[in-house]
């Protein structure tokens, strides 16, 4: 114990006797911890904000989708390898459907396109349009100042829009928006209220968006069609489990489908969604750590060359100590330290780097980055692991040197 | 020929080293006896052999052929961690050139053999105290080498070599790194520590300083060539 602190002295006085070497031979180090910190605490905080959403849709609500594969696939051209070939679009009479059912509490669809929006002589390229069902205020985001639009106004496809904050502010500045008429791709429509979007982790909440009854934006918008999706919510006294059974019977009697065949339509829960999710994100994960140990094999090929350079310079002082009695493992030892103590000094400066652009990214985006306590360890861990992995052959050299030649090095 | 008291024996003693394709005789089998409270000066030119048999008996260094008794243990054909421990425990080494480690403190300097002796902090530190004591450096523990005179340093060295409390003070020419007032001084340290009971045996080449040793062995070529007992001044 005493010669481990010992040998973090040692290592410490010969980092400040050689600070630019020193630093060089960290910096790799410091660079590959630096990448795992923010990955982290990126992915963290993107999984949080995933959940975010998730608790605000509420944990029953699940999704019909035309189709859904997890992780990233790529198609060979079969039916079976597209399913958007064998997989009709989803339709607004299988929506009203399964609204029908009594298990179920509420469908929305959603369906959405890039417009242009107009108001005077103000233009916005490419704003989002999604054309959802009346109920939607109830599902994502709350409406202030204003309204959402009514069943009435949903099923006369009235030219009706809620906005969100940022195209408000885009487009009227500072003036009450509402009761202002807005162009959507060419057609006019009354802006009936402003919602305040959930804190999106993808910073969409920073992107204009208008939403308008799905049977307006059928009538007025161009879309591309067949890309609608439902937001299923079971009522509160049956199982999720058991609403999805009944959405899938009925989808599967409307689409006339037989016993033998599979559903051409995709019914996802949250659960599944978000082990997808984690999927993509642990994929991710693991390109970066590659990535990051790319940068701390660059700073371990460092330690070898700074450790063997620290070795030959002090051949004399590793004879004195085994002239006064070191033996080959407390030589061993020491060099060990010395080496793991560089890197983690390299460690430490990553850590607070990262922890730094994490917590830039947390304030200044909307990702709420977060470093998680894991990565803290991982990164000091791997960054220890490579100094003694990498000190390993230079500390075996100096254990190794007779002490007579090593006392008449000069 | 034994005779009580002792602590160095050595016989037959040869050693040979491998330079290329030559072999160098650099001790051409040895015997001597060194007796506990004794002070001896070993002499003799550059390549009589006299710094390999001083490695020989400080055990930093093995024999090719012959015997090593140390303190009644034979110490031929140990490995290398015994070794170490023995150097570490029964012998105490003090250098021409001093060897301290630079960025540490006198103090410090005299603390490293005990931490190679597994001796806790508490202790080490008061052991290393009254060894810089011993040799009158009690004002000067927290300077570096770099703070120090030559005399000063040697010293440190000598309270190092002293603070385990070796069988043996092994010195290699102590004073070859110093001017004639301060050899003079160190010499005079010798001289106490001696006195105090204190085995040393001195490696010279300096006829003044091997006049202070009670006895004094001559290398020639890898053999001792002469082996002189002085009566008490």
């Amino acid at each position: 114990m005493t010669q481990l602190f010992e040998g973090v002295g040692i290592a410490l006085a010969s980092l400040r006797a050689s600070k630019v070497r020193a630093a060089l031979t960290i910096l790799g180090v410091a660079i590959g911890v630096m990448v795992v910190m923010v990955i982290g605490s990126m992915i963290t905080g993107i999984n949080r904000g995933v959940e975010d959403i998730f608790n605000q849709l509420g944990p029953r609500t699940f999704f019909v989708f035309r189709f859904f594969q997890a992780g990233i696939q790529v198609s060979d051209g079969s039916d079976e390898m597209s399913p958007w070939r064998r997989n009709p679009p989803l339709t607004v009479e299988e929506a009203d459907r399964i609204a029908q059912l009594p298990t179920i509490h509420r469908v929305v669809v959603d369906e959405g396109a890039g417009r242009e929006v107009e108001h005077g002589n103000r233009k916005l390229e490419s704003v989002s349009i999604r054309g959802r069902g009346a109920r939607w205020a109830e599902v994502s985001g709350d409406i202030m100042p204003g309204r959402s639009f009514t069943n009435l106004e949903y099923a006369a496809s009235s030219r009706v829009v809620v906005v969100n904050e940022k195209l408000a502010s885009e487009m009227f500045g500072l003036l009450d928006p509402i009761g202002k008429w807005i162009k959507i791709s060419g057609v006019p429509f009354e802006v009936i209220g402003v919602y305040i979007p959930p804190p999106d982790i993808f910073g969409e909440g920073n992107r204009p968006e208008a939403v308008i009854p799905h049977s307006a934006f059928s009538k007025y918008i161009p879309h591309w069609r067949g890309w609608m999706d439902f937001l299923v919510t079971p009522k509160e006294n049956t199982t999720v489990q058991a609403a999805i059974e009944d959405v899938t019977a009925v989808m599967r009697s409307m689409r006339e489908l037989r016993p033998a065949e599979e559903n051409n339509f995709a019914i996802v829960t949250q659960d599944k969604l978000l082990d997808s999710w984690n999927q993509v994100t642990g994929m991710f994960f693991l390109v970066m750590i590659a990535l990051s140990s790319v940068g701390l094999m660059v700073g371990g090929v460092g330690v070898v060359a700074i450790m063997m350079i620290s070795v030959t310079e002090r051949t004399r002082e590793i004879g004195v100590r085994k002239a006064l009695g070191a033996k080959r493992r407390e030589i061993l030892w020491q060099f060990l330290v010395e080496a793991a103590t560089l890197t983690a000094v390299g460690g430490a400066i990553g850590m607070l780097l990262g922890g730094g652009i994490s917590f830039i990214v947390a304030n200044a985006t909307p990702l709420p980055a977060k470093v998680p306590m894991f990565s803290v360890v991982a990164a000091l861990g791997m960054s220890i692991l490579t100094g003694v992995a990498f000190g390993l052959y230079p500390a075996a050299r100096a254990a190794r040197l007779d002490p007579v030649e090593a006392l008449r090095y000069e | 020929m034994t005779r009580d008291g002792s602590l160095i024996r050595v016989s037959g003693l040869t050693r040979e080293y491998r330079m290329g394709a030559e072999t160098v005789h650099a001790l051409r089998g040895v015997d001597m006896e060194i007796y506990r409270n004794e002070y001896v000066a070993i002499m003799g030119p550059s390549g009589s052999g006299k710094s390999t048999l001083m490695n020989i008996i400080g055990c930093l260094d093995t024999c090719t052929v012959g015997e090593y008794w140390l303190n009644g243990v034979e110490v031929s054909g140990v490995g290398d961690d015994e070794l170490a421990r023995i150097r570490n425990q029964e012998i105490g080494f003090v250098f021409q050139t001093f060897n301290l480690l630079p960025r540490a403190t006198a103090l410090h300097n005299v603390e490293l053999p005990l931490i190679y002796a597994g001796v806790s902090a508490k202790i080490r530190r008061r052991c290393a105290a009254q060894a810089l004591e011993r040799v009158g450096l009690a004002d000067r523990m927290q300077h570096r080498p770099n703070e120090l005179s030559g005399g000063q340093r040697q010293r440190v060295a000598i309270a190092r070599g002293l603070v385990n409390e070796p069988s043996i003070l092994l010195a290699d020419e102590p004073t070859g790194n110093l001017d004639s007032t301060t050899s003079a001084e160190i010499m005079g340290v010798f001289d106490g520590l001696h006195q105090q009971g204190q085995t040393v045996v001195m490696v010279t080449h300096e006829r003044d300083i091997a006049a202070r040793a009670r006895r004094v062995i001559t290398l020639l070529d890898g053999r001792v060539h002469s082996d002189t007992v002085r009566e008490a001044a």
